[in-house]
This record gives structure tokens, sequence and C-alpha cells, in this order.
């Protein structure tokens, strides 16, 4: 008895000293602390969170990078680049002194290799269309779809064959792709028909170089699905090869992520931290109380629910002190240089100043349905473009962002932010007018005929109960759902109901139409309106509306046409304009704004350009002192 | 005895098979494609390209792949590379569930043996002070307590504990993981409803044990009511206790995701709330897995102690208790 019962304690003391083991108190902690959401992945061509793009920006160093003040393209591994004078074909010229981790030089098969990989839909990468620009390349992208289905369709699934359909893969793709390296750091580029933004898409993380070799060794050929397989665990620390200014030296799972320099590193983007440490908080108030008793630096995204509050003591301190503020930036300081030399806010009047809301390229919306009958085989209000714009009208966004949300982010009456693309035009958007809301109302038949308060159409049936679909889990969200519910009774005399649903629940109502208004909002990926206006074209995959105008498609073509930026980009103002004005799939409430939590007296590094893309290796402590202002 | 241990062990893989079964049935059913992420929308061609390559086309290749690979089968017929492999984790593609399983169990099971260690002091102690008087303000007071810690949910402690002996008083640090202090206060937070529990049974027993025959004999010969409760009522009013240990053990050890989310702590419940949640199906059959597996080996525990402490339980004729 007594031997069965010390087994079981040597067995307790196994397990003990194994989750002992968990505890690493030698670490040095790191130069740089901050909270981040989880990061996903590490591969470079499958991602597409923001805090991924974030690590991968200082692991990786594309052909560009985007200069952090002013956003624009700027040389990285290509040092200068030349277009054919139809702009459809560019030549790339690669620093000759750019290494990869393991010594390798960086060369434009590196290039070619990681746009290939991000051309196949065996890689699953969420951003392979933005390669579709380059001549050949959504064709590639169809062929292999279609020999991957036919093989799946055929009989012979051996390795032999799995084999010969890679092979003809590759010879698809040097055939088909206009990607062409004539020397080891020369890569040429054939565009389908010119690409305005082509530079800003070549410093997009996704079209990073990748280190074939050492990827290969977790590659194999899937002989069931024909499938080019990449094994988890070629991005782990000392796996992973790659070609930025820092290397990943630690990665353990929703813990802690660790990046230090890269010593091989040669290129514009030289680090300034010694160590930068991603610690994956999920808790919105432990973020904040670990930022305040001095565990991290840095919140990159703020989201506990008084964060108004916090960004309310921050504006009311900034205030006060609004003139030596501005004094020193017409001096040329830059923002966190200004904020620091302010007089410290005093705690006791509730200042302070270390929550900064910074503007996103981005649009906070929410979408009709435009099909025109509802999932459950209803006749659908929204298909009609009167009602939807009877409902754009009536929502006072002024009163969104003052009271609701708190945070005075800019209102928006377009969907692409204004004055975020040079040369852009936006067109003007429809303005918060109750009396023309109920016009568009009257003018699409519901008029409160009985005097209830309740709109009926010519049959006296009430307008049916809107079914507004949000996410859970935002409360941000919520508040707005609930707003709008209330201006829409008052405005309009409609009913409505709100219905929460999780992220993936809700995603599926969204697919399968299952919705009348639905929580909305997009972030541009690169400098062109395209980006955003996209969403709203026949058959898009991130068409929840089911959006479908011909005059709009059209006008998109045309501008994929025009040769002239000038005259490309006023189509493109049309077509917005036919969206905001006279159509509106979508109602666009307010420019979205990220809050950051850091101390600019204690850490800088922090870009304020809208597109948010940090860059790690940029980060760095200073000291306090040397930040005050001189006496 | 050994036949008793032998043939639950022997039952082990059929109960197995069974939790793994349901699981996967309800797991398949959550609505949704866990390759798909919130936000961008692939090309309908790539997500039936992930379809296939992870088997999401088809429950039964699915399930009959996953058990090959999990049992080893797969392994002994050259399908796979290695044995009991619980597959890549599909919201991590980075990855694998054994990784994650690996990464977070350990931290849990610390968090979680901890949490009981503290819990059976916790427990013992006010049980006592309990028991031995019943129905003095001593008693009243243990009792109301234990009310509340069994009342007051985690994420109210686990706060409050927080903003008191991180925050104000910066004892402890915050959030994370890292050094043994990074483990007390979720321990801490952990182990007061199972404190309060152990103290509510504690008491009951003592004070019914005390009104026993033996125990009255005890006292007729002298013992004094402490020492009496000590020597002989002690044991048998732990018998409740022992048997609520087990399955306590088990819940705490695979990790409390209310808990591990308020210290930010990356604990298998987190991982396994994130995996149910973005329907990560291999890493909620992994999690589930283990669980039971923990689950099991702990009852069996239970069961040989329980026969230790009291020699009326013959494990070896009933079969279990």
């Amino acid at each position: 008895m007594r031997w069965i019962v010390a087994f079981f304690l040597i067995i307790a003391t196994i397990v003990l000293a194994r989750a002992l083991l968990t505890f690493d108190p030698s670490r040095l902690p790191a130069e740089i602390k901050f909270a981040s959401s989880d990061v996903f992945t590490l591969d470079p061509q499958r991602m597409s969170y923001m805090q991924d793009l974030r690590i991968s920006r200082s692991l990786f160093d594309g052909l560009c990078s985007r200069d952090s003040q002013t956003g624009l393209p700027t040389p990285a591994v290509a040092t200068s680049w030349e277009t054919s004078p139809d702009a459809k074909t560019w030549t790339f010229h690669l620093r000759p002194d750019a290494r990869w981790t393991n010594g390798d030089p960086v060369t434009s098969m590196d290039f070619r290799n990681a746009w290939r990989r991000l051309l196949l839909p065996d890689t699953a990468a969420d951003y392979s269309e933005l390669l579709f620009p380059v001549r050949g390349a959504s064709e590639f992208f169809a062929w292999r779809t279609n020999a991957l289905a036919q093989y799946a369709a055929g009989k012979n699934h051996d390795a032999q064959s799995a084999k010969a359909l890679w092979d003809s893969t590759l010879a698809a793709f040097d055939q088909m792709v206009g990607i062409r390296t004539p020397d080891s750091h020369t890569l040429v580029i054939e565009l389908q028909s010119p690409v305005p933004y082509w530079l800003d898409l070549c410093a997009f993380q996704t079209l990073a170089p990748i280190n074939q070799a050492s990827l290969d060794r977790f590659t194999r050929i899937d002989p069931i699905s024909g499938f080019l397989k990449s094994d988890p665990g070629w991005t782990k620390p000392g796996v992973l090869i790659t070609n930025g200014p820092m290397k990943l030296v630690d990665w353990k799972y929703k813990r802690s992520m660790r990046l230090e320099p890269n010593e091989m590193y040669v290129g514009p983007n030289m680090p300034l931290a010694k160590s930068v440490e991603v610690i994956p908080i999920e808790d919105a108030n432990t973020a904040v109380l670990a930022y305040e008793s001095g565990s991290i630096d840095w919140i990159s995204d703020l989201t506990a629910e008084f964060r108004a509050d916090l960004a309310e003591s921050s504006r009311k301190w900034l205030d006060r002190h609004r003139e030596e503020y501005e004094l020193r930036m017409n001096a040329g300081a830059s923002v966190d240089e200004a904020l620091a030399a302010l007089p410290a806010p005093d705690p006791a009047m509730g200042e302070r100043r270390d929550v900064h809301v910074l503007s996103a390229f981005g649009t906070d919306f929410w979408s009709f349905n435009c099909r025109a009958l509802l999932s459950n085989g209803q006749p659908n209000p929204f298909a009609n473009a009167s009602v939807r714009r009877a409902f754009a009208l009536a929502v006072d966004k002024v009163r969104l962002t003052t009271s609701v949300t708190r945070l005075n982010e800019s209102v928006a009456t377009t969907i692409v932010p204004r004055g975020s693309i040079d040369g852009y035009v936006s067109p003007t958007g429809l303005p918060f007018d109750v009396v023309r809301a109920r016009e568009e109302m009257a003018s699409a038949g519901w008029i409160d005929r009985t005097g209830d308060g309740i709109v009926e159409n010519a049959a006296g049936e009430p307008f049916p109960i809107v079914d507004m679909l949000y996410m859970t889990g935002n409360p941000r969200v919520k508040n707005i759902a609930i707003a709008l519910a209330a201006m829409w009774r008052d405005a309009l005399g409609v009913q409505c109901e709100l219905r929460g649903k999780d992220g993936k629940f809700a995603k599926e109502d969204l697919r399968r139409g299952n919705f009348m208004i639905a929580r909305g909002g997009w972030y541009g990926d690169y400098a062109d309106p395209t980006t955003f206006l996209d969403l709203a074209k026949t058959g898009n995959g991130n068409n929840d509306r089911a959006f479908s105008n011909a005059r709009f498609d059209a006008l998109l073509e045309q501008a994929a046409a025009e040769l002239d930026a000038e005259k490309r980009l006023k189509i493109l103002s049309e077509a917005e304009r036919l969206l905001v004005e006279e159509e509106l799939p979508m109602l666009p409430l307010c420019q979205y704004v990220t809050l950051y939590m850091y101390d600019p007296a204690k850490m800088r590094g922090i870009s304020r350009s809208p597109r948010l893309d940090q860059r790690l290796s940029r980060l760095h402590r200073v000291d306090e002192q040397s930040a005050s202002p001189s006496p | 005895m050994m036949g008793f241990i032998i043939r639950r062990l022997l039952q082990l893989p059929l109960v197995l098979f069974v939790v793994v079964a349901l699981t996967f049935f309800l797991v398949w059913l959550i609505p949704g494609n866990p390759m798909l992420q919130e936000g961008r929308q692939p090309p309908q061609e790539i997500v039936d390209a992930m379809n296939r390559q992870y088997q999401l086309d088809s429950p039964v290749t699915f399930f009959g792949g996953y058990v090959a690979r999990v049992t080893g089968i797969g392994w002994v017929m050259g399908w796979n590379d290695a044995p009991f492999d619980l597959g890549p984790s599909m919201r991590n593609p980075d990855w694998t569930v054994n990784e994650i399983i690996g990464a977070g169990f350990p931290i849990s099971a610390t968090i979680g043996l901890g949490a009981i260690a503290i819990a059976l002091i916790i427990g013992t102690i006010a049980g006592l002070v309990g028991g031995l008087k019943p129905g003095s303000w001593l008693d009243a007071g243990t009792q109301l307590i234990a009310l509340i810690g069994i009342s007051v949910p985690s994420f109210v402690t686990g706060s409050f504990l927080i903003v008191l002996f991180a925050a104000k008083f910066r004892i402890f640090p915050i959030a994370g993981w890292g050094t043994p202090v990074h483990a007390f206060l979720p321990m801490l937070t952990l182990s007061l409803p199972f404190a309060a529990y152990i103290a509510r049974l504690l008491r009951f027993g003592l004070v019914e044990q005390m009104t026993t025959d033996h125990l009255r004999t005890a006292r007729a010969k002298g013992l004094s009511r402490r020492q009496a409760a000590w020597r002989h009522a002690l044991k048998n009013a732990f018998l409740p206790v022992l048997s609520f240990l087990g399955p306590a053990t088990a819940v705490a050890m695979t990790g409390s995701f209310v808990v591990e989310k308020v210290f930010a702590v990356p604990g298998l419940g987190r991982h396994f709330v994130d995996a149910v949640l973005g329907k990560d199906i291999t890493l909620v059959m992994g999690v589930v897995l283990v669980y039971a597996v923990l689950l099991i080996v702990l009852n069996l525990v239970v069961d040989v102690l329980y026969a230790w402490i009291d020699p009326r339980i013959d494990l070896a004729n009933t079969g279990s208790r």
C-alpha cells in the first residue's frame, strides 16, 4: 500500500519540477516591453494582423519600407529602381551587402521565391491579391487552383505524381508570371497595367523576401492533396532566418516574444533598442495596471473601457500647456519631444501625458444589407437606396463621437479617409439632416399613417423591426449600436433590435446575409482609394453587403485602365461619390483612432503616421532627466 | 489492489475514445471555419484549398486521421512521422497542439497544485476552527467567510488582489509569467473557492464525527475534546474532502480561464477558451484529452488513498467505492 502512495508522490514531484521549469528568473528584462495582441504567425506571406505585420517590419526588410513620418515609400533592400516609359516594367537594384541572419546574401531569387509562395493557393495567404497587378499573377493563381482541384479529382495520389504536379507548377510560374531575375541583385517586375501605388505595395510586409533553404527543410509535397505543405516550426527562434534589423531570440506561446538587434544587418533601418519584448496581455484592465506599475512601457492598443477618461486626462494637460507645445512644434520638435519638454502633469488635477489618440487609416462604418430578400425570404426594405440614404441622413455623427465614444474621432461622410491620399479629392457625402431623412423615407413609401410614431407602407404594414447585428466583446461597438437605434427610432419612426454575436458567429451571419444593418469597418492596406472602394465591387470577397451597381463597377474598371494618375483619381472620386451620396451600401461614421499609452519622456520612436506601421527597431528608452526642459 | 488499478487503467482508452468522439462531434457543430479570421475574407479558392489541406471537407476523414495520428496507429502503419501527435493547431499556423499543451499545461499545473496546497492549508484550519466549536462565533465567522469565498467570482477576487497587492503595495508583479512571485497571486485567487469548500466539508464532517459512538468512547477514556478530534475524528472527517480533492485538483491543474486571463498567465485554460471561440478543432480535442486523462488518473489516486485511510473500504471486491 505504502509503495503505491510513494509512487504517486514521486509522480507529483516530477510534475511539480517540470512545472517549476517554466520559470526563468535569470533572464534580463528587455529595454522596451510592450503589450500587444497575440502574435498569430511569423510567416511573412501568411500575415494579415496588424500585430504580426508590426513584428515582421523589424524581422524582414522588403524592397522598400515606408517613411515613419511621411508614410512614403523609401529604399530598403532595393537601393534604387527605375520604370519603363509605359510605367509597366519596374527594375529594382538590390543592396549587394544585404545578408540573411545565416550569412547568405539576400538575392533577387529570395524575392521571387517569396512572391511565388504568396501566389500559391497552398500558402493560403490572406494577401495573395496584392500581387495580382503583376502580369500573369492572377492567371497563375487560378491555374494552380485548378491544377490542384484536378489532382484531387484524379486517380494517382502518390509521391511521384505530386512531384510532377509541383514541377509543372514551377514551369508554369516561370512562363506565366512577370517576375524576372536577370542577375542575383536585379529584380524586374512586369505589371499588367500601370499601378500608381506599386511602390507602396512593395513596402507591404507580406511581400518580404524569404530564405528558401530554411523553409525547404519544413516543406514537403503532400501526395494526397498535391499541396505544398509547410510544417509549423520554421518560424521558431533559432530556426527562422530573417534579413531585417532585428532577429527573433525567443518566442513562447502567448507568453512573450523577444527581439534583439541583428548584427548581420546593413540597411536604412538600423535598430536603436538593445532588446524589445512583446507581452500579450488579453485583459484590457490588466494591461493598464501593468503599465502603471512599470512592467510594460507601451500599450499598443488601449481598449480598457475607461480609455476615454484617460484620453481626457491627457487632453486636459496638453490644453493647459497648448501655447508652449505649439511653440516647440513650430521650432521643429517632434510631437514626443515637445510633449516630453512640457511641465510634468499634475496627478492631483487628474492630468497625465501618456495617453495618445492617433488617427488611423481606417473607417468605422455600418453595412446595409443590399440583397433584395433577407435570409428568411422576407423582402428587404434596405434594398431601396432611398431607405439607406434616410438612415444615413438621420445619424448625428458628432453626437456619436463626442458623447457616445467620447474620443472625438473625426466624423466621416466618406469611406476613404478624407485627406489621406495625395491628390485625391473626397466627395462631400451626406450631412446630418433629419428633415431630408424623413423625405427620403416618405419617397420610399414609409410614412406614419396611423399616428403611432411608427412608419407604415402603402399597405399599412409597419416598417419591419430593424435587425442590427454587431460583434460582442467591444463595448464601443455596443454603445454605438444603442445610440444608432435611438436616433433612428426618434428621427424615422422605426423599431430596431440589437443582436450581439461573437465574432465568428457574426461573421457567419454576415456571409449568409442574415442581417439588415451590421457593424462594419475597414483599414486601408495601401495608399490608394481602391483599397477601400473595392469593398463595394460586385462579387468582392469582403462585400458583406452584397452591393452590386453596374455604374460603380464600370467606374472602377475605367479607373484601372486610365494611365493618367490625376484623371484616374477623378474617376475614383466620382465612384466614391456614387457610394456615399447616392447608393450608401455602407454608412460611414467616423475615422478610426488607435489609443497608445506610453510616456514620451521615457520611450521614443513611435510613428504618428495614420498607417500606424510602427518599427520596433526604432523604439528606444530615453533618459528622463535629459528629456525634461532645461531650467 | 493491483488488479483494481490495472482494471481502471484498462478502461482508460475506451473512456478517452468516447470523450474525444463526443468532443469532436460538438466542436464540429460550431459554425464557421477555423481557417477564417475576422476582418479580411480570402478568396473562396483559398478557403476550399485550406479545407482540403486540413481535411475540413469531411468529418469522417478528419476524425479517422486524427485517431490514427493520436493513438500512434498511423505511426505504426507508417502514415505519420511520430506517434501521439495531436496535430497542428488550426488557429495558430506556427504551433502544433503538442507544443501549445507542452507550454501551457506546466504553467496551469503549477498554479493548480499551488492553489490546492493553499486551499488545503486555509480550508483545514478554517474547518477545524469551526468544527471543534460548532455554534460559536468563531464557527459562524469562518462559515460566513467560506460562504463569501464560494460566492465571489474569481475575476472579482483576482482584480481586487491585483489592485491591492500589485498596484497599491507593489509586493507582487501585476501580470505575466517568469518568476515564482508571478505565480503567487494567481494561486491565491484560484485557491479561495476550493479553500471555502474544503472548510465547509471538513467542518460538517467533524461535527458529525464528534457525535459518533467511537468518539464518545474515546472521550470516556479520558481524551480531551481536542485530542479526540485530532486522533480519531479528523481522519474520517477528511474522507469527503479527499473525494472532493481528486476532481478539484484536475480542475485546478487544467487551468482556470478567468484567473489566467486576469493575470495574463499563458496557461492551458486560456488556450482552451481561445480554441473553442476560434473553433480550433485540434487544440480543443487535445486539451480535452489531457483533461480527461488527468481526471481519470486523479480519481484513481483518490480511490487508492481512500482505501489507505479507511481500511474498511475493499477495492479488490467492490470494483470501485
